[in-house]
């Protein structure tokens, strides 16, 4: 009898939640046509895109927000393969949109930069000096010197599959260069590309530094900001997030397993509109990255914002006067 | 619903009870084709070129021995781990029995990603238990241990819990002579128990091999490498995309599904 009740009891509070998702849907859609911004996002925005700026744009717009975040090349070979079919991508660098050119984009704008930083555990017995290093009180070289230290558990992410991954690898390379390091630096750092004791999945680098399991690794600025993490701030020349050092950043490169060299590139946030359908909610959703409360979102986020730049052609309209606007 | 007269009962009963059993037989066709869709799919997908340029690639081989030896590795501490643990809980009865069970249904609950996350908190390089092992040469971070771990905790709970309902089932009047015709109790196991439901461990070996062997979640978390088949397949979706993805697909099965095939043979066999 106990159980029929408690049954009954779930069934009714189920039903109400379900009237109250189908209210809400009916409220927010009311003033517009109910179009899906179906958005496929680099993985470091996943917070930013899932609990900011998504509810706030559904908000704004009445439109649907939907999302799901992958390595950026990853997403892209999935668009490609049709596993997935959003109508806005969102990729670190435009790379990863090149690749879909010209069958389902001929063009990007590039918003943001994503600088990357060294996180750190404030709990590990490394903490004091990396946190020296951070407030400015010891030589930022330490740090390279600080990184060789036998037992530093450092982390990253798998260069083969994400520009992270790349970027700090580089960074280490441009490191050793601009500050007269040992030549032996990068090796003795971060030993070999895909080094085991290193690489991780970006999932597990974030568990591992946040339960104290590393040391220090590699992440976005904006990662280490949505962790709560302390973190080493990186000299522009070397962080990957200003575009105007690109000549900089291009004079380091790596060779991937499968034999292609890389070389290094600003981590530019970069977005787009794919296929047809919802064009209205996925316009409407990149107007809002571009020119809207989406834009100072990524600022807080820990995002460097830049002037909005178009590359390719057949820029849709609404696009162009968003970039003016934002412009001027 | 027919009331026809009793003499002619069997022969209008006859095509309704055929169009029945027919009826039945497409019925589970069509439920089998809809199992195995995604496996048709897959092999609808590739020809065989793309088999032979993925299983010729450099090293495509190296995580398929890979997989291989750490399955086998997880599933021999599975039995010797979770046989014990199966005895308990069928033969005990009781709270005990009950607290394990319902405890092992919580681990199977878990997914697997959440179990990997707990493992980097249980034996990360900075927890004790991570310490010891350490000591001993055994990294559970990114090594063919931490694989084998991840493994074992995404296999054992699946094959306990149905070795358990095999081993509750049996006839235990056989162990019982075997144990007054004075064999010991090992002895009475192997013997007389172990034959009894050989069908049913052969099924919860198969299951607890094929939870491992295509262990992911709580693999990629604390074993991001060496490179079984599932991280292949993930790292190649990623790097260069589905096409040279999924052959690695094929590659896990063909190496996976000799043992449950042999298990099931010799189960049955046994059970003769």
């Amino acid at each position: 009898m106990r159980t029929t009740r408690t049954a009954q009891a779930t069934v009714m509070a189920l039903a109400a939640v379900a009237l109250g998702a189908c209210g809400s849907t009916q409220h927010a859609s009311a003033s517009h046509t109910h179009e899906t911004a179906s958005v496929a996002y680099a993985g470091s925005l996943e917070y930013l895109n899932e609990h900011v700026i998504g509810p706030d744009f559904a908000r704004a717009t009445g439109d649907v927000y939907e999302g799901r975040g992958g390595g950026s090349f990853g997403l892209a070979h999935d668009i490609i393969a049709g596993e997935i079919s959003p109508n806005v991508f969102e990729s670190i660098g435009g790379a990863p949109i090149a690749e879909l050119e010209p069958r389902f984009t001929r063009w990007y704008v590039t918003v943001a930069s994503s600088p990357i930083v060294l996180a750190y555990n404030p709990h590990t017995s490394f903490a004091p000096r990396l946190a020296a290093i951070a407030a400015g009180r010891a030589p930022f070289t330490e740090l390279f010197s600080l990184l060789r230290t036998p037992g530093f558990l450092l982390g990253r992410t798998n260069p083969a599959t994400d520009p992270q991954g790349q970027a700090f690898y580089e960074m280490v390379e441009l490191a050793t260069v601009r500050y007269h390091l040992p030549a032996s630096t990068t090796s003795a750092v971060l030993g070999s590309l895909e080094n085991p004791s290193q690489v991780y999945s970006e999932t597990s680098l974030e568990a591992r530094l946040e339960s104290g399991q590393l040391d220090a690794a590699s992440a976005f600025r904006s990662q280490a900001i949505q962790l709560h993490l302390p973190y080493i701030a990186l000299p522009a020349a070397i962080d990957f997030g200003d575009p105007a050092d690109a000549a900089t950043y291009a004079t380091a490169s790596l060779t991937l397993p499968d034999g292609s060299v890389v070389h290094g590139h600003a981590l530019t946030l970069a977005v787009t509109t794919l296929g047809r359908h919802d064009q209205g909610a996925a316009m409407a959703f990149v107007d809002y990255v571009i020119d809207g409360a989406g834009r100072e979102a990524l600022a807080a986020g820990g995002y460097t914002l830049l002037r909005p730049t178009v590359t390719g052609t057949g820029v849709p309209h609404v696009v162009r006067t968003a970039v003016a606007r934002a412009d001027g | 619903m027919s009331f026809a007269p009793l003499s002619r009962a069997p022969t209008a009963r006859e095509p309704l009870r055929i169009a029945q059993s027919a009826l039945a037989v497409a019925g589970g066709l069509v439920a089998w084709v809809v199992l195995l869709g995604p496996l048709l799919t897959l092999l609808w997908h590739l020809g065989p070129h793309a088999l032979v340029v993925a299983l010729s690639a450099p090293d495509a081989l190296g995580p398929a021995g890979t997989s291989l030896l750490a399955s086998a590795v997880a599933l021999v501490i599975v039995v010797a781990v979770g046989t014990p643990v199966a005895l308990v809980i069928a033969e005990r009865g009781g709270a005990v029995a009950r607290i394990l069970e319902a405890s092992l249904l919580v681990v199977l609950l878990m997914p697997p990603l959440v179990i990997g996350l707990l493992l980097v908190f249980m034996v990360g390089p900075l927890t004790p238990i991570g310490g010891l092992l350490a000591r001993v040469g055994l990294d559970a971070t990114n090594t063919f241990t931490a694989l084998v771990i991840a493994e074992v905790y995404e296999a054992a709970p699946y094959f306990v819990l149905a070795a358990a309902a095999a081993f509750a089932a049996a006839d235990h009047d056989v162990v019982v002579q075997a144990r007054l015709l004075g064999d010991s109790p090992w002895r009475a196991f192997w013997r007389a128990m172990v034959p009894e439901v050989a069908g049913e461990l052969a099924t919860a070996l198969s299951i607890a091999w094929a939870r491992a062997i295509g262990a992911f979640g709580a693999v990629i978390i604390v074993a991001y490498h060496p490179y079984g088949l599932p991280m292949q397949i993930w790292t190649t979706l990623n790097e260069t995309g589905l096409p040279t993805a999924l052959p690695y697909a094929v590659v896990l099965l063909v190496v996976a599904l000799p043992f449950p095939l042999l298990a099931y043979a010799r189960g049955r066999h046994a059970r003769r």
